[in-house]
């Protein structure tokens, strides 16, 4: 805490503050604005991006910070107390409450068990650093939840019910079965197939790989062919054969279309068929997510309506009845009904022929 | 009649057969679930369907491994009971083929007689070839590879992702119903329907006396 920093620090503190505000070329750190037009947030960041500075408490990384809601607002619209004389004064920057802003998600949050033992927000989000969902990738997500509930617990009480349950934990987010929500979304990356460490877990390919893949900024490019910010099927399936992308494959993330900090379990997410069963209507909405310059993610629409074709055309996903083949069923019809061409054509001459075969 | 009762399928034969059959029949049913599990649940939830398909599945593998074990080293008969010989490919079948498709319904004898070192006619040998060596160690493995997504994924997506597993697994399953249809039909071609099936189930086959110099067991009158 700034209570307890030595009077050097505190000195050094205000120098820097000083410093900070005037203005010299080039120390702005080109490339971002500490999140705000104005800068406003210049003077507090050019502090407490410092750890020796402030403590590992109080640092706040300008590069995470900068992409959040929360800078575009600036420090002083929740730290509403700080004053002119910070951190002089010996006053911790007090802050708002999340509820003061985020007051749908402080009432779901408010009937979840997770309120009773984690009243705090921050102890799963941190506010400076705080990323839309659509933003990250979809299993860091996870990382949340595995930050108390460790993965070797989750696996463990998963398999006590979940036929493969590694699979099934390695495809979908956590919550997309622990919200209500009722529909999903099929969240596809781009990713590396290493082929130096087979058998390993395989990695979502980051921006600069797919830059020097595309030979662009455009990465993009590499799955939208025709650069109508829109993907077709066929464009999926061309990714897939194209002989460029041997080292990149597509994996698709099942994940929630809508979330609530509730984190109730849907009844039907314990009922397999919701989802095996439930064919192309629970699934109508598929996206391209690519990462972005700066180390989050956008998104681009697939054909819509289209997820159980688009999941047809990617490698690594399979889900088991929802993902049947109809041209493959009709296949199968035929190969059975071959089947019964001996049955019911010999057996019919032989019921002509009984006669036949009558022992004296 | 004079009949004479030769010991056709041994103890550990007719286990296995039935073991199989029992497994091949869970198969197809909770299979059919799994595939269609918005028409079909007769196994109960989707979960039971696939635990029931797993186990099975996992029976049927080991019963496989079985009879290859029982065949190839205990009996050491595998190759003259399973592989048709040249002649049997060259004169055999189109006998066989000719029997069932004109002699059968002229009231014509079988041309081949079961004997416990030479069971089957040379159509069943290359059905049985085709099923055993092919269709049933493939569906398996395709089946073991899908229980084993995780630590294989790597060498799947190389040999095209799992839609290509799950199509091959599919394929081979579809078969293999195919020819189990044709099998049991079959199997009903005996002097009464269900002459070939009781040896399947006591061990011994009841056949009408044709060369004194046959093996017998025993006999009947």
């Amino acid at each position: 805490m700034h209570k307890q920093h030595l009077p050097i620090q505190q000195l050094a503190a205000i120098a820097a503050v000083v410093a900070s505000l005037i203005p010299q070329p080039g120390q702005a750190d080109p490339g971002y604005s500490f999140g705000d037009g104005a800068q406003k947030n210049r003077s507090c960041l050019s502090c407490h991006k410092d750890k020796e500075l402030v403590g590992a408490a109080n640092q706040i990384s300008p590069k995470a910070f900068q992409h959040t809601t929360h800078a575009q607002l600036g420090c002083k619209t929740c730290h509403n107390t700080v004053s002119d004389k910070h951190p002089s004064d010996g006053k911790i920057a007090r802050t708002t409450t999340c509820s003061d802003c985020h007051t749908d998600i402080a009432s779901q949050y408010s009937i979840s068990k997770h309120s009773l033992s984690v009243p705090d927000c921050s102890a799963c989000h941190n506010p400076h650093s705080v990323h839309k969902p659509g933003e990250v990738y979809a299993l860091d997500l996870n990382k949340t939840c595995t930050t108390c509930h460790t993965q070797d617990k989750i696996a463990a009480s998963h398999a006590q019910w979940l036929p493969q349950s590694n699979l099934h934990l390695g495809s979908i987010n956590c919550i997309t079965c622990h919200t209500k929500s009722d529909a999903f979304v099929l969240s596809v990356y781009v990713s590396r197939r290493d082929q130096k460490t087979t058998g390993s877990a395989t990695t979502v390919a980051d921006y600069a790989y797919l830059k020097s893949k595309a030979n662009s900024d455009n990465i993009a490019k590499l799955v939208d062919r025709n650069q109508d910010s829109y993907i077709s099927i066929e464009e999926l399936r061309n990714f897939n054969t194209n002989p460029l992308n041997k080292d990149l494959y597509l994996k698709a993330i099942l994940t929630p279309a809508a979330t609530s900090h509730a984190f109730q379990i849907s009844d039907k997410s314990w009922n397999c068929t919701s989802c095996h069963a439930a064919g192309p209507d629970a699934a109508q909405v598929s996206r391209l997510v690519l990462p972005k310059q700066d180390g989050t993610f956008q998104h681009m629409d697939i054909e819509k309506g289209a997820s159980i074709a688009a999941l047809n055309v990617i490698p690594d996903f399979y889900m088991m009845g929802s993902s049947r083949n109809t041209i493959l069923n009709m296949l199968g019809i035929g190969i059975l009904a071959g089947g019964m061409v001996m049955p019911v054509g010999h057996g019919f001459f032989r019921f002509l022929t009984r006669k036949n075969r009558r022992k004296e | 009649m004079h009949a004479k009762l030769i010991y056709l399928q041994p103890t550990p034969v007719r286990i296995w057969h039935w073991l199989n059959a029992l497994g091949i029949v869970t198969l197809i049913i909770s299979g059919i679930q799994i595939r269609f599990p918005d028409y079909v649940s007769i196994c109960g939830s989707y979960r039971d369907a696939i635990l029931l398909h797993n186990t099975a599945g996992i029976v049927v593998a080991l019963s496989f491994s079985f009879w290859f074990f029982y065949y190839k080293w205990v009996s050491g008969a595998l190759t003259n009971i399973y592989v048709p010989k040249m002649d049997e490919l060259s004169n055999g079948l189109i006998k066989q083929m000719f029997f069932y498709f004109y002699g059968y319904f002229k009231g014509a004898a079988a041309p081949f007689h079961a004997t416990p070192d030479s069971k089957f006619n040379p159509m069943q040998k290359s059905a049985y070839l085709a099923i055993m060596f092919v269709i049933v160690p493939f569906v398996s493995l395709t089946g073991i590879a899908l229980l084993n997504i995780g630590p294989l994924r790597q060498i799947l997506l190389m040999l095209g992702g799992l839609q290509i597993l799950v199509t091959l697994h599919f394929i081979l399953a579809c078969i293999l119903g195919a020819f189990l249809m044709t099998h049991v039909y079959l199997a009903t071609l005996g002097s009464t329907p269900l002459a070939y099936f009781k040896p399947m189930w006591t061990g011994w086959e009841k056949v009408e006396h044709h060369h004194e110099g046959d093996e017998l067991h025993s006999t009947v009158d």
